[in-house]
């Protein structure tokens, strides 16, 4: 389910279920949670000076209980009386190293309490068993970035059931990389002369003193080719891998045709590159802090953050834009995986908070 | 076992030399009783050959020792004496320290860039590398306390002191840290702000009475228009040396946002502040002017047109109020863009969003309760980038704001708002890699004979006409 029907569909609960109250409730510590449980009776006039939400269509949320700094602490935060809370649920697999604090050498005392949340990879798992059309069915979200804190109005629901932690269901970011650049190798396995080739070949170059290889291109595919004289060759430019395999068979039959008992063997994809846009801004420095060991970005050097993920191996790099080039696979699965696996991150800096360590400041969103 | 465990130094070489004089020797070597052999005897055994005049090859020579096994061991090992630290290690250790001092860090961080330059050094990926590289490589060694322990410096000044090319730097730092296995956190522009503005020269001291700023109320005020700024995203990705010197510039402007101060251009203040201008430090005026206006345009008490130039005038009240003037200028932007699209759909407005609910979280400011729901209420229901309904399709300027989610929100990145057009694509082929390959496709791409022969003779020409000219 996209995210907009589900943000609407909360929407329409709230409306229509007038149990349903919206609490001053982030934190899950004890004091607060005395709050959460006081009868119902009380809760109107509690919930007078910020009513609004409640009375109006579903889309006004009062947010504004919401505390400075939220606890990514979670609990069962529910009352019997069906008032909601919000909790957050840290699922078991948090990719994200949680020391970014530590690594960081930032002021600790500041990050600590943002670094779960900004580090978590966490789901929401948003019961709404008081509704009836719900049937307390949990409908949970990735994405860090809907329910850490203010930004999404969805933080402030909670299951009636305690909460426990679920692995979260990834809706998939729906996002497709696409391949920009295939480099395979091939061994043509016969020593070639590559001053007969270039000589003899329309669409080849050879400059012995610049690079000792002919370089030579066809059009389709579009491809370029450096053809070593050991009879190694190296095809690059190709979108696809089955285009790279035609590609360096042509290469092959050219080099046939030539004349030289070429061979195709040892096809082998070295790296392939792709790209795709996730279509909101990223922090960069806020993601470099959190993700210290994975993560490189130095503005004066180059302005995308270089993330290197341990599984699969590939290398990110990240922009502000929110475009995203993948390099480093061997395999097309690889991209999608390590892209699956960055989009719950980059999301959680969509709409963030960023606690830097700059004397209390706060970088918004 | 080997020679260096013996108590004495044993010289044993390893020689190739013929010996051409058989040895003369009283007893036969090989049958003098081991005992009786002298341990410090130091002369290489030889097996003794009946005295024929013979060439002798003593290909290894044997370190005599009762009771210990005569392996082969190397000349270099046996007279190794205490290795001296390298010259280089020292003069490098030595530029370490010259470059601390330059910088007037603390002792720890100059400690701690020794022990990190020691280790480098000692490392294969450094210890055959040019003499400049290792001179980069202390400066990284630097540059990593530093950053280790909060010191705030640039990779440009690192760059600046070593006369390098930043990009070099960069790449040796990269190398550093990985072979040393160490985190060194980067600093944000905020963090070197504070130093940068020393640099400026416009204290009462330096510079007329009117032209002057104190130096700790400008550096507050460059500071908080580069918190502005990195929130509306001019900052992220970007070189930080002219953010500072437009934040810097535009500071200075603002104290005192007289007539004069107002023309002053940005390099006559550069000449007078006595730094040197960047290029780019232009460009990031012009827009951090265009974010000042958009928080500008909402504050109610001014009456006049405001347009981006005349608005440096309005900073202090920008900075000031800064929260609500986000909050609103959000509020009318997506009034805005539902007056654009049709009514009666809700056009989820993209990324743009949270600094408002972000903003009910800051400490420092009372947030507007009202406007803040009335925000999140449109804000709540975003995430999805795409606009769905199918009349936004029709309209020819919501579709242009689809394609460019950039233009669609308040603030974003400039490089998402001016966007370049994109290349055109190629279509992707749909091949399976183990197509027929035609023959004239192939021949297509081979000279004909006549095409041959005319390529070689133009070649000669060439050649012969080159070394003629040469």
């Amino acid at each position: 389910m996209d995210e907009s029907a589900l943000e609407r569909y909360f929407d329409e609960s709230i409306i229509h279920d007038s149990n349903f109250v919206l609490e001053e409730e982030l934190e899950l510590q004890g004091p607060r949670r005395v709050l959460s449980s006081t009868p119902s009776a009380q809760r109107p006039s509690q919930l007078a000076p910020k009513s609004r939400a409640t009375g109006r269509s579903g889309d006004d949320l009062d947010l504004s209980f919401l505390p400075d700094e939220l606890g990514g602490q979670n609990g069962p935060g529910f009352s019997s009386t069906g008032v909601l809370t919000c909790s957050q649920a840290v699922p078991p697999e948090t990719k994200v190293p949680n020391d970014g604090a530590a690594g960081g050498g930032s002021d600790p005392v500041e990050e600590r309490p943002e670094a779960p949340e900004l580090s978590q990879d966490s789901g929401v798992s948003l019961d709404c068993s008081a509704l009836a059309s719900a049937a307390a069915r949990p409908l949970q979200r990735t994405p860090a970035a809907e329910l850490s804190t203010a930004a999404s109005p969805f933080c402030v629901m909670t299951p009636m059931t305690p909460m426990t932690p679920m692995t979260p269901v990834t809706e998939g970011s729906g996002i497709v990389p696409q391949l920009q650049n295939i480099v395979s190798t091939v061994t043509l396995g016969c020593p070639l002369d590559l001053k007969f080739i270039a000589r003899q070949a329309r669409n080849a170059e050879y400059n012995p003193k610049r690079f000792a290889a002919v370089i030579m291109r066809i059009r389709e595919p579009r491809t370029t080719a450096l053809i070593f004289s050991s009879g190694k060759m190296v095809c690059t430019g190709a979108k696809s891998e089955e285009e790279s395999r035609l590609a360096a068979r042509k290469y092959a039959r050219v080099v046939q045709k030539l004349g030289f008992s070429a061979r195709f063997l040892e096809f082998k994809i070295q790296n392939m590159v792709a790209s795709c846009d996730v279509c909101f801004p990223i922090r960069l420095e806020g993601l470099v802090l959190t993700h210290q060991q994975f993560s490189s970005y130095e503005p004066e050097l180059f302005p995308g953050l270089i993330y290197r993920m341990v599984k699969p191996r590939i290398v990110l790099l990240i922009f502000v834009s929110g475009k995203v080039v993948l390099t480093g696979a061997k395999e097309r699965a690889e991209i999608y995986e390590a892209f699956e696996n960055i989009y719950p991150i980059l999301k959680g800096f969509r709409k963030h908070l960023l606690f830097l360590p700059l004397k209390g400041r706060v970088w918004l969103h | 076992m080997s020679a260096s465990s013996l108590p004495f130094p044993v010289i044993v070489p390893m020689l190739r030399v013929p010996i051409l004089k058989p040895m003369f020797l009283p007893f036969p070597f090989s049958l003098w009783p081991r005992t009786l052999l002298p341990p410090l005897f130091l002369r290489p055994t030889v097996v003794k050959f009946p005295p024929t005049p013979c060439r002798l090859t003593a290909s290894v020579a044997v370190v005599v020792n009762p009771g210990l096994d005569r392996s082969d061991i190397s000349y270099s090992r046996t007279t190794a004496v205490t290795r001296k630290p390298c010259v280089n290690l020292i003069q490098g250790l030595e530029r370490v320290k010259e470059i601390s001092r330059i910088l007037r860090v603390r002792r720890e961080i100059e400690e701690l860039a020794l022990t990190y330059y020691k280790q480098a050094y000692e490392h294969e990926t450094f210890l055959h590398v040019t003499l400049q590289r290792k001179e980069i490589l202390g400066g990284c060694c630097v540059l990593a306390s530093c950053r280790q322990q909060r010191w705030p410096i640039t990779v440009g000044t690192i760059s600046c002191l070593l006369n390098g090319d930043p990009a070099a730097v960069g790449e040796v730092y990269q190398e550093m840290i990985k072979v040393l296995n160490i985190q060194a956190p980067t600093f944000s522009v905020t963090d070197v702000m504070e130093a940068h503005c020393q640099e400026y020269k416009v204290s009462p001291g330096h510079v007329p009475e009117e032209l002057a700023e104190d130096s700790k109320g400008l550096t507050k005020r460059a500071i908080a228009l580069v918190e502005l700024a990195a929130d509306s995203w001019i900052v992220t990705g970007r070189q930080p040396l002219p953010i500072m010197m437009a934040a810097v510039y535009l500071a200075w402007q603002s104290l005192k946002p007289n007539a004069q101060r107002l023309k002053m251009s940005l390099e006559k203040f550069c000449k007078l502040a006595k730094v040197q201008k960047s290029k780019t430090a232009g460009t990031r005026i012009t827009e951090m002017k265009g974010m000042l206006y958009k928080l500008g345009k909402e504050i109610p008490w001014y009456k006049e047109v405001l347009t981006p130039d005349n608005v440096v005038s309005l900073v202090g009240d920008v900075l000031q109020h800064r929260f609500s003037l986000l909050r609103r200028a959000l509020k009318s932007h997506e009034l805005s863009l539902l007056e654009k699209c049709p009514a009666g759909q809700v056009n989820p407005s993209s990324a743009e969003t949270s600094s408002s609910s972000d903003v009910s979280e800051d400490a420092g400011q009372t947030p507007v309760k009202s406007s803040v729901n009335a925000e999140k209420e449109k804000q709540g229901r975003d995430g999805d980038e795409s606009l769905k309904s199918p009349s936004e399709e029709s309209n020819p300027q919501t579709q242009e704001l689809t394609q460019n989610w950039g233009k669609r929100v308040l603030f974003a990145p400039p490089c998402v708002v001016n966007a370049k057009r994109k290349r055109a694509e190629r279509p992707p082929l749909h091949v399976t890699g183990d197509e027929e390959i035609s023959d004239s496709e192939i021949e297509s791409y081979i000279r004909t004979p006549q095409e041959a022969r005319d390529f070689a003779m133009m070649q000669e020409k060439l050649f012969t006409s080159n070394n003629e000219s040469s």
